[in-house]
């Protein structure tokens, strides 16, 4: 087990010390790895009234189970820790190459408490660790500061994780940035890592990880591979990465406009996957460790106003939040905007979110020019975005507000702002418009750290592939449940994709593999696992793990505070049509939300009255301990 | 037609599945610093250059090892290392001018591409068609059309 998990390293930043200990078989049984053993974790390590930007708030890197293999798709990190944002439960996950390279030095798990006394940055070569001192490089942008750890250490080839200006002024969206572009971007982990006087963690592996069963697990990773290249959207994702379906679900009427006044956008072309390939801005396409596909983009811009800029991206989400979101279709504007937030470390879902709130409340009056200081913040100013994008990650005068994230910009600002805050639990919400889709919808709701898409991507509701139709159909029992508009099996449809992604997270697997395309199902899931631990698992207990991961996580919550009213929709998305989809169902009405909640927490035995677990519930799933804790503060029924 | 493996720079997505193929193959483990191929990065530019034994046909690591550890297969068609004459002296590292052979940290013995025998496990997981086992002449065909496209577009 220990040659393909790998350890636990923690490291206490006030003591500067660093020790390991091997992982336990029951905790990689019961929770897999990755994002599941990081949660048990931070359940362990944390209490309710633990602070989120507090020494005593981990920090906790999980790469996931089969990093490191020749698995396809299998390079994702998953991030956990007390959100800053939120103050709920975190997890979000990155790409890139930097989990690999800590699988290799022998680490599954990185759990980082304290606070240094001044800024530092680990060096983590193989099993030993260093702090050394960042003071020389707090400030610097991402880039310079991977290019300048990489001169301090004297190699090149290792990987770091580092935070931006943006983390060290502990903007409420600050990320931790893999391998320069790929980012641990929502819920502020990179304001975690800055409070922590934390600028980077560069590792070196030299070391190897051993299946248990080797010639079958190659066997399985292999079946895996031709799966995923069989599939109808692999090519096009390949080819056009994530923003290839902008211009298909701008056709659905679910892509957010104008801060989700609109569900549509006239000119959304040239925010399109094709249009950055037409028109020669893709330089080259980028694959996280083991990845098929490479969905991941490389721009740059060699004339016009830009010219100079290079960057990872653009994915749709930031095309639509920078552009859509803002009213913007200036294509070079939108590749600026994602070089600013991936160097100076910032999510750009939220950044480009309360930049197109705030380009409403100016319009409205309740942000004057003076406010911004002269900037005139209107509707498609792609210069006035990118000015507001290097305020808020510097906190410059309005710059910030927005620092603080949308709700709580909303409450400074007053008024019926909060309105058109387009938020749920204090995360801003992504780009689809779940007023158009239903379990979207219903799963942005029950997301524990708030409204995205992330924990469940339920892209199979839209019916737009033959494979997203055939699970539909598999998870509902009739392939027409595989439309958007309806209410109906949404609550069957969330909690599969829910397991899935949970599953999908702790082995370290990318979501394009199994819930956005399918290839890597579960039972190919529980045949890694089986192959690469030499415990057998089953389909069944796979997706279970999967759903103790989701409970788990859900508990976190509860004992931090959460009742039913938390799952909610951003009050927009519940009150207000918009003119795309003047149908009355297009909108997330509360009694329809309502609906699906009640079938949600029955589906999965928690009470209809707190939205809490159930002690049999938790029994049922092996959370004993987790429920007596909770009975224990008064939140079991 | 004798088959080389050929280094399409401009397509490597950077996923280093060749690098666990190779591992694995040659060692059963999934292990970068034990791979013959290695995917060279320039994480700022997204850029990613997989660097491989080129099979010189004047090879300086056989050239210069003393014992004739560094040696091709009886009918030539790719390299070998006997581990058995292999004193680690480490020469056919300093000469080869290309970074790809190494030691292997556990044994101490050189390690080359031995293009698997023939059937180089890289270029089967290679999906964005980077790595190719293939005639020179074909290489050297398309490389040359590219250019001339690249020049004059169409």
């Amino acid at each position: 087990m220990r040659e393909i998990a790998g350890d636990i390293l923690y490291v206490d930043l006030s003591e500067r010390r660093a020790w390991r200990e091997p992982v336990l078989h029951e905790d990689i049984l019961n929770f897999l790895g990755g994002r599941g053993l990081n949660a048990h974790l931070l359940w362990k390590l944390t209490g309710p009234d633990t602070d989120p930007l507090g020494p005593d708030n981990p920090l906790i890197f999980g790469a996931g189970l089969l990093s490191g293999t020749e698995v396809p798709c299998s390079g994702r990190t998953t991030v956990t820790c007390r959100s800053p944002a939120t103050r709920w439960y975190l997890k979000t996950s990155g790409g890139g190459h930097w989990g690999g390279e800590l699988k290799f030095a022998g680490i599954g798990h990185l759990v980082i408490t304290g606070r240094a006394d001044h800024p530092v940055y680990l060096w983590i070569d193989d099993g030993r660790v260093e702090f050394r001192d960042a003071r020389p490089i707090w400030g610097k942008d991402v880039r310079e500061t991977d290019l300048s750890v990489k001169k301090d250490v004297g190699d090149e080839d290792i990987q770091v994780a580092a935070i931006g200006p943006a983390g060290e002024r502990l903007v409420k969206f600050a990320g931790i940035m893999f391998s320069v572009y790929n980012t641990a971007g929502r819920g502020g982990a990179g304001a975690v890592m800055g409070a922590k006087n934390l600028k980077a963690v560069a590792v070196r592996g030299t070391g190897a990880l051993r299946a248990a069963q080797p010639a079958r697990f190659h066997e399985a990773a292999v079946e895996c591979r031709e799966a995923l290249l069989a599939e109808s959207g692999g090519e096009g994702l390949a080819r056009y990465g994530t923003a290839g379906s902008v211009e298909a679900v701008n056709e659905l009427r679910a892509w957010a406009s104008y801060n989700f006044r609109r569900s549509r956008d006239e000119d959304v072309y040239p925010l399109s996957g094709q249009y950055l390939v037409e028109r020669g801005y893709l330089k080259r396409r980028v694959a996280c460790l083991a990845c098929v596909f490479g969905c991941h983009r490389y721009t740059e811009l060699t004339r016009g106003e830009f010219a100079g800029c290079y960057t990872g991206g653009p994915e749709l989400e930031t095309l639509g939040s920078f552009g859509s979101g803002c009213g913007v279709s200036d294509t070079e504007a939108v590749i600026k905007a994602n070089e600013l937030c991936n160097i100076l470390g910032m999510d750009t879902i939220s950044c480009g979110s309360v930049i197109a709130w705030t380009m409403e409340c100016y319009e409205k009056g309740l942000v004057s020019a003076r406010d911004l200081d002269g900037l005139d913040l209107r509707w498609g100013d792609a210069k006035a975005v990118i000015e507001m994008v290097r305020r808020i990650a510097y906190r410059e005068g309005f710059g910030d507000v927005l620092a603080e994230g949308v709700r709580a910009a909303a409450r400074q600002v007053g008024g019926d702002s909060y309105r058109w805050a387009v938020e749920a639990k204090g995360l801003e919400q992504s780009r689809v418009d779940t007023r158009s889709a239903k379990a979207y919808a219903l799963a942005f709701a029950v997301n524990p750290r708030g409204a995205d898409h992330l924990h469940t991507e339920t892209f199979a509701e839209f019916g737009l592939s033959p494979e997203g139709r055939a699970l539909i159909a598999r998870i509902t029992g009739d392939e027409k449940y595989a439309d958007p508009c309806m209410v109906e099996k949404r609550a069957e449809i969330v909690r599969w994709h829910e397991d899935c992604f949970a599953v999908t997270d702790a082995l370290g697997l990318c979501a394009f593999s199994s819930t956005a395309l399918y290839g890597v199902t579960p039972a190919r899931m529980a045949e890694l696992f089986s192959a690469a631990t030499g415990h057998e698992i089953s389909e069944e207990e796979i997706m279970r793990a999967g759903r103790r991961i989701v409970t788990l996580e859900k508990c976190f919550n509860v004992r931090a505070g959460a009742v039913r009213a938390d799952d909610c929709l951003p009050w927009r998305l519940m009150h207000e049509h918009t003119p795309d989809r003047p149908d009355p169902d297009a909108i997330n009405a509360p009694e329809e939300l309502d609906r699906m909640l009640d079938e949600y927490y029955s589906l999965h035995g928690w009470d209809l009255e707190t939205s809490w677990p159930t002690s049999e519930t938790l029994e049922s799933l092996g959370l004993g301990d987790v429920a007596r804790r909770l009975a224990a503060a008064g939140k079991l029924r | 037609m004798e088959k080389f493996l050929v280094v399409y720079p401009d397509l490597c997505t950077g996923c280093r599945l060749c690098e666990a193929a190779c591992s694995y193959r040659h060692e059963g483990v999934y292990s970068p610093s034990l791979s013959r191929v290695r995917v060279v990065k320039f994480e700022d530019r997204c850029l990613s250059v997989p660097v491989v034994c080129n099979y010189c046909e004047q090879p300086p690591c056989e050239a210069s090892c003393p014992t004739g550890a560094m040696s091709a297969a009886p009918d030539g068609r790719y390299a070998l290392v006997r581990e058995d004459r292999c004193i680690g002296c480490k020469e056919c590292v300093n000469v080869c001018p290309l970074g790809a052979v190494r030691m292997h940290p556990r044994t101490g013995v050189a390690v080359r591409c031995d293009l698997c025998r023939g059937d180089p496990e890289c270029v089967k997981v290679c999906t964005a068609g980077a790595l190719r086992y293939e005639p020179l002449e074909a290489a050297v065909r398309e490389k040359r059309r590219a250019r001339a496209a690249s020049l004059n577009p169409v």
